[in-house]
């Protein structure tokens, strides 16, 4: 792939994962880098193995569990806030993806059971401490 | 006192270990559930002396360290292979995206590739 191609992909991904009120349409991301939707979504996926979409989406999700742990605003705030349209559908599919529903994945970060911070931001080294204990633990049980 | 353990910062940690093992060919160390992630760790095959852990990057400083990185084009890895240009082939046939096809550099011959997961990766070959 050319470094100019490469480019305009960063430039791509970049729109696409900026929260933004109106959010472009993939169609429009793939106009303004200059592609054809189809050559868009098929040089995208490849660079980064996901479509479009799915890195849309998956940044929106993000989006959404840093404002349910750490801010005050509603779960339909949150839901048009990182760019969904449909709260219907942003609640499916955050419990879908996050195993809870926005309100009870907002209960659990705020009950003090889950450490907000190590499940926002974990560290590579302190999984690594966990995971050992966890499977120590384990062989324990057996 | 050793090195065994390196890491990259991978988006989704699942995807990474289908390419590192699936695609890149290495095989699976460790694999252990931590909450929402996973410790994971691969090695190259029949070699045990030193792991690669796919660290999910959901750590937002890690993040903007990683996005900057690969929008400069620069490689936060590499691989050291004894057939530069067999990989080249094999992994483009399997629909890698190469930002640099091999080329000498030096003593060394050197190519670079996304790895689908956020990240550019360097493979080089001496001689």
């Amino acid at each position: 792939m050319t470094g100019a191609a490469f480019r305009r992909l960063c430039v791509a991904r970049e729109m696409l994962v900026s929260p933004a009120p109106r959010p472009a349409s993939v169609r429009d991301v793939a106009r303004t880098v200059g592609m054809s939707p189809f050559q868009f979504i098929r040089a995208f996926r490849a660079v980064f193995g996901e479509t479009p979409y799915q890195v849309r989406t998956r940044a929106r999700l993000d989006a959404a569990r840093r404002l349910l742990a750490l801010s005050d605003r509603s779960v339909t705030d949150v839901c048009f806030d990182v760019g969904f349209s449909s709260l219907g559908s942003f609640s499916d599919l955050f419990a879908r993806r996050v195993g809870a529903s926005p309100t009870a994945y907002r209960r659990r970060v705020r009950s003090g059971r889950a450490d907000v911070a190590g499940d926002l931001q974990p560290g590579c080294l302190s999984l690594m401490a966990a995971a050992f204990a966890i499977s120590e633990k384990r062989r324990d049980g057996d | 006192m050793r090195i065994k353990l390196t890491s990259v910062m991978v988006d989704d940690q699942a995807k990474a270990l289908g390419f590192y093992t699936g695609v890149l060919g290495f095989v699976t160390k460790h694999d252990i559930p931590v909450g929402e992630y996973r410790w994971i760790t691969v090695v190259a095959p029949g070699r045990d002396d030193l792991e690669l852990a796919l660290e999910p990057n959901a750590n937002p400083a890690g993040k903007a360290f990683q996005d900057a990185m690969f929008k400069q084009a620069i490689p936060i890895a590499a691989f050291e292979t004894d057939d530069l240009a067999a990989d080249f082939t094999r992994l483009k046939a399997s629909g890698v995206v190469f930002t640099q096809e091999p080329m000498k550099a030096g003593p060394v011959s050197i190519a670079v590739c996304a790895d689908t997961c956020g990240n550019l990766i360097q493979l080089y070959q001496a001689g």
